[in-house]
């Protein structure tokens, strides 16, 4: 593992570039601050920022390009743990810069082998396919891919290139999620969802356009975003109801589906949704209501949740919206929490709908392990 | 090399290194046994190597005939990953060049696999967690030994595991390291679920469908955690995957469940005792492999892209 090594040797892993060096710090600025809004706008940014790094910094070779982007990515996961997306669209331009090295590899092994193949065959040698991480590794006790010392100037274009097509899959991912509405919201159907998440809000206005059906929308106290969400829907002409967080199981006999939007996709094909949604999901099983989750592909994370750890995998805001703090004298007499995620477990979930097309939970690795290089996790 | 010789040789290996999986043991046996081969051809030659492999999974040298199987199985893939279809007949010594020098590489890269699950299994392990752990098994075991050098405090629960007892060992060891660690009867699993966090188990095969089979009552217990909605934790090394899609514990080999004696005397097996169950993959939660952590469904993906 040429990675490990490469954290050994004092490379110089400092952004030479002030430019990008105040990109780097700017973001990591708003990440701490909370500045950015929404996850399409934090992969937004930070793949513009890594690409900027791309094609900015003058570095020697691949391996110390992977070694900027992998300490500059750590920066930025650090500077706010709960924002997944950071770290996932660091795992995509890294999987993104090992894809190109390989395929290059691969045009240059192919020509050299066509010419060794008429010469003469040794045995053994059949298997070429180097990208198979797996039990046939271990057996054929194949080194990894060294791809440290390639140069750079002839990956570059590719790369930057590829990179590209990430931020345009950034871009398209909600409207191909609502490209799908109409296969999922059929004529006069009651519909729930809790929150506001705008893809979940695109989706249904696509679905207006052809079909009338109804909404129920959970507020989501105490932030009250279903609030919004219900305002949303009413104006762009939805037959819209508002309900309150407890009244889910009581209104969930009536549901024929439930469509909820999510901040993360877990490995596992598990949820870290919105506060709340745990029990809506309960209920939804128990009324055998299938529950829908619209995300976009830069919402899955290769993480899974240990073991409800809650302090790793939560994030806790201010208790004011909760209790007010005027009332103080209740105040130092009682615990109060407030608690932004719920973890909502893959059985539960009956289907993803991602930009891609619609995918069971338990298909969720295999996705994963298209979209991320596992060299990359081990951090 | 005869039957005795290499049966005597397996049981050295793991008399030498008590922690040496069997499946791993077994592959050993078998690269020492090629190495020692006369076989003229090819064919011959893997002829030689499948009779040896039975003889390793007809032995009472260990419980553990899933592991040695699945050992055995690999091996068998070496060979066909190694010989040129061109040549096949032609150049025997070749080929077996090449699968010593593999075989070499492997065992060498055996060696790093537990801790690599350690590492993976590591941070599932919280700060005053509970575990319930079943039988004897060098992983768990290893992993939490780990847990404890990174000062982690928790307490494992361990099943007394019969008929062989094994839960015994397991206690012994880990009370050895100063983990604490109570022995609770196996008829008390549902009675102790309630009190843990997770369920941390081996497997002695892991099969294609993503179900396991490991020593007796593995199912039983994941059935009451499935219960309470705890999760199910198995690690295992990838050489334990095997090719078996067991629909039932019907379904199971009867070489997996009872002793090869026991099998060669034609007892009544409907009054034996298996050692093995089939746990389905519904039941688990997780996978800890060297591969990485896989969900059930994802055990099938690895095996395809071995096996094709």
């Amino acid at each position: 593992m040429w990675l490990r090594n490469g954290q050994m040797e004092t490379i110089d892993i400092q952004i030479k570039d002030p430019i990008v060096r105040n990109k780097v710090d700017g973001l990591i600025e708003d990440l701490k601050h909370g500045n950015i809004l929404g996850s399409y706008q934090l992969a937004k940014n930070t793949v513009e920022v890594l690409l900027h790094m791309i094609s900015k910094e003058e570095l020697a070779n691949v391996k110390k390009l992977i070694s900027v982007i992998r300490e500059q990515g750590q920066r930025l996961m650090s500077a706010q743990p709960s924002e997944t997306v950071v770290g996932n669209m660091v795992y995509r331009v890294l999987k993104i810069i090992r894809d190109e090295c390989r395929a290059i590899d691969e045009t240059a092994e192919e020509q050299s082998q066509e010419s060794i193949q008429k010469s003469s065959t040794a045995p053994g040698d059949d298997v070429s396919n180097k990208d198979i991480l797996s039990l046939k590794k271990l057996l054929l006790a194949e080194g990894d891919v060294d791809i440290s010392d390639k140069s750079i100037s002839s990956l570059k274009a590719p790369i930057i290139d590829a990179v590209n097509e990430l931020l345009v899959e950034l871009d398209t991912s909600q409207e191909n999620i609502s490209a799908q509405a109409l296969e999922h919201i059929h004529s006069n159907e009651v519909i729930m969802t809790a929150g506001q998440s705008h893809t979940v809000e695109a989706f249904f206005k696509k679905a207006a356009k052809k079909r009338t059906f109804k909404v129920i929308v959970v507020e989501c106290a105490p932030f009250y975003q279903g609030q919004k969400m219900a305002t949303n829907l009413a104006s762009a002409g939805i037959n819209t109801t508002l309900i309150t967080d407890s009244a889910v199981f009581a209104m969930m006999a009536r549901v024929n589906k439930v469509i909820i939007g999510t901040h993360t996709v877990m490995a596992n094909g598990g949820l870290k949704a919105i506060n709340g949604c745990h029990a809506i999901a309960l209920a939804a099983k128990y009324h055998s209501v299938p529950l829908v989750v619209c995300a976009p592909m830069y919402k899955l994370s290769p993480k899974y949740l240990c073991s409800c750890d809650q302090v790793a995998f939560n994030k806790f805001a201010s208790p004011e919206d909760v209790m007010s703090f005027s009332e103080g004298e209740i105040l130092s007499k009682a615990q109060i929490y407030n608690p932004i995620f719920d973890y909502v477990p893959p059985e539960l979930v009956t289907l993803y709908i991602f930009n891609i097309g619609g995918n069971a939970p338990s298909y969720v690795y295999r996705l994963l392990s298209e979209l991320y290089d596992t060299e990359d996790q081990e951090l | 090399m005869n039957e005795t010789d290499t049966l005597e040789y397996f049981e050295t290996i793991l008399k030498n290194d008590p922690e040496k999986s069997e499946a791993v043991a077994a592959i050993e046996t078998l690269f020492h046994y090629i190495k020692l081969d006369d076989a003229e051809t090819l064919h011959g030659f893997m002829e030689n190597i499948q009779k040896a492999s039975k003889w390793l999974e007809e032995s009472d040298l260990s419980g553990a005939v899933t592991s040695i199987s699945s050992g055995c199985q690999l091996f068998l893939r070496f060979i066909t990953l190694a010989k040129d279809p061109e040549n096949m007949e032609s150049d025997i010594q070749k080929c077996k060049g090449i699968l010593v020098k593999r075989g070499h590489d492997f065992l060498d890269k055996v060696k790093t696999l537990r801790k690599k699950i350690s590492k993976l299994a590591n941070p599932f392990i919280t700060d005053g967690s509970t575990i319930l752990v079943h039988s004897h098994s060098r992983v768990v075991l290893q992993v939490l030994k780990q847990a404890m050098q990174d000062k982690k405090r928790f307490t494992v629960y361990v099943t007394e595991s019969n008929p062989d007892k094994s839960g015994h060992k397991m206690v012994n060891k880990l009370t050895d390291v100063g983990i604490p660690a109570i022995l609770v009867l196996d008829s008390a699993m549902g009675y102790i679920m309630e009190k843990i966090d997770f369920v941390m188990v081996g497997a002695e095969g892991v099969m294609e469908s993503g179900g396991i089979v490991n020593k007796i009552g593995t199912f039983t217990m994941a059935v009451c955690a499935k219960y309470l909605n705890k999760p199910v934790y198995v690690l295992a090394e990838s050489f334990k995957f095997a090719r078996l899609f067991p629909l039932s514990q019907e379904d199971v080999p009867n070489k997996f469940k009872y002793k090869a004696s026991k099998l060669n005397d034609k007892v009544d097996l409907t009054k034996e005792h298996p050692n093995v169950d089939y746990t389905p993959p519904s039941l688990l939660t997780l996978l800890f492999t060297d591969l990485g952590i896989l969900t059930p469904s994802a055990v099938s993906d690895e095996l395809i892209k071995l096996y094709l």
